[in-house]
């Protein structure tokens, strides 16, 4: 069986479910009801499916703060670029030698990631080992 | 291709292909295993006899403009990698037939099926592995020694010798040709250039020797699978991939695929070979094996986007700040000794 989908129950009952909500509640329809009646790649690919809605949950949550500390990034390290995809113009200036990475670029480069893998696999485990050498 | 097609294929091609080799007239059964983001794997039964079929379920063509042989060796070329390997004391299935992509069953070989787990989530944990578990570390050592020392001349012609700068030039083409999304690959790719080792003798490597491709027994190694990744290349790169943080499902602090240590599977090098690389050259190839996981999750993100593959293959891309985050920690321990 498939690990079972914690319901958050809001706070306002009348309110519209937010898109958190809708997400939660397919989630665990995946979980809870489909892949129990599917077999075999089916099966599999449901529990994947829900996994993913929860990279999207946690993406609307914390990318707010990722968008934040790539566009400090691209201020102090390329002051003259315009504003757009940072991630993408600091990569090109690695690639191209414009960004010589000191110690405080590999702080950036690990507080980004510490936020990044947050999103996409908070359980990894390598993720604890940085979260404890790198974390706040 | 659906199950009932896929047997009526292999009905009508294997009669003629297993006669002398194993008894049976037709398939009993077949079901797709789990696993695998690329090829499919199927196990079917010929009349009593489990066999595995390997099959890769699009063209060639369809993932070319990818840029470079990440996805490995066409199937025919892997089917004739393992029966060389099979002249060493290397554990591999027998292969019984090879199919191109022209054939009804698409390009796909079948093989003997090797008794034994094959989830890494049991044989990690479980009881009755732990003897095998043991072992394990220095068995990986002497097989990837015994597959380092096959002589090169009898492998197909897809597996040419490459120099490092080539495989960095082609990896900064990929990040490029992926959109420039990561900085930290960047960055991991940058320090791998600055730090590269001298050039050493290449040999042939399984290039995806890691602990989801080991087939274990109470004994320890039964099999050694999956060698689409096969290529040429300093030894020290076996050993630091099976020693990839990604592969050690959790166990961080058994550096050998989450079951062993360095010292257990150098000695199993060294008593076959009389000498093993170093563990610093070895710890070079865990942060390119990350850089190698990040650009595989890559990949499967792109061959979603040009309409191949599932859910799986379209999550896996995420999955690259596994990799991310395994080479900023690789980098951080190197640079902080």
């Amino acid at each position: 069986m498939g690990r079972r989908v914690t319901y958050t129950k809001d706070t306002d009952a009348s309110a519209e479910l937010s898109s958190d909500a809708l997400l939660t509640a397919v989630k665990a329809f995946l979980m809870d009801c489909a892949a129990p009646n599917l077999e075999g790649r089916h099966r599999f690919n449901a529990r994947v499916a829900a996994n993913v809605l929860g990279i999207i949950q946690r993406e609307h949550t914390i990318g707010p703060t990722l968008k934040a500390l790539d566009e400090d990034a691209l201020r102090r390290w390329l002051p003259e670029s315009g504003p757009n995809e940072p991630a993408q113009q600091l990569s090109r200036a690695l690639a191209d030698g414009r960004i010589t990475p000191d110690d405080r670029f590999f702080d950036y480069l690990k507080a980004r990631q510490l936020l990044v893998s947050a999103i996409n696999n908070p359980r990894y485990a390598s993720r604890a080992i940085a979260e404890e050498r790198w974390g706040a | 291709m659906q199950p009932d097609e896929l047997i009526a294929a292999l009905n009508v091609a294997l009669p003629a292909l297993l006669t002398d080799k194993v008894s049976g007239a037709a398939v009993t059964s077949l079901e797709r295993l789990s696993g695998g983001a690329n090829n499919e794997t199927w196990r079917l039964v010929w009349g009593e006899t489990p066999l595995i079929l390997r099959r890769r379920p699009f063209s060639a063509d369809s993932v070319a403009d990818l840029e470079g042989n990440i996805l490995g060796l066409s199937l025919v070329d892997e089917a004739q990698v393992i029966q060389v390997a099979s002249s060493t004391a290397v554990p591999v299935p027998e292969i019984h037939a090879v199919f191109d992509e022209r054939h009804p069953i698409g390009e796909a070989f079948l093989m003997g099926f090797i008794d034994g787990e094959s989830i890494p989530q049991r044989w990690l944990s479980d009881a009755q592995f732990e003897g095998a578990r043991n072992e394990l570390a220095y068995q990986c050592g002497e097989a990837l020694a015994r597959i380092h020392t096959i002589d090169c001349s009898n492998l197909p012609a897809s597996i040419r010798p490459t120099t490092l700068q080539r495989r960095f030039e082609a990896a900064q083409h990929r990040l490029h040709a992926f959109g420039d999304v990561s900085p930290a690959l960047q960055f991991g790719l940058n320090w791998l250039i600055e730090h590269a080792p001298e050039s050493s003798p290449h040999v042939l490597l399984h290039g995806d020797f890691r602990t989801g491709n080991l087939l274990i027994n109470k004994l320890g190694l039964a099999g050694v699978l999956d060698w689409e990744l096969t290529h040429q290349g300093p030894p020290a790169e076996d050993l630091g991939y099976l020693c990839a943080y990604v592969w050690r499902f959790g166990n961080l602090d058994k550096p050998v695929g989450g079951f062993g240590h360095y010292a257990d599977l150098i000695k199993g090098y060294e008593s076959v070979t009389g000498w093993c690389p170093d563990l610093a050259s070895i710890r070079y190839w865990e942060v390119f094996a990350a850089l190698s996981w990040g650009l595989v999750c890559q990949t499967m993100g792109a061959l979603w986007h040009s309409g191949e593959g599932d859910v799986e293959r379209a999550a896996v891309s995420r999955r690259r700040s596994e990799a991310e985050l395994d080479m900023l920690l690789l980098i951080d321990e190197w640079e902080g000794v």
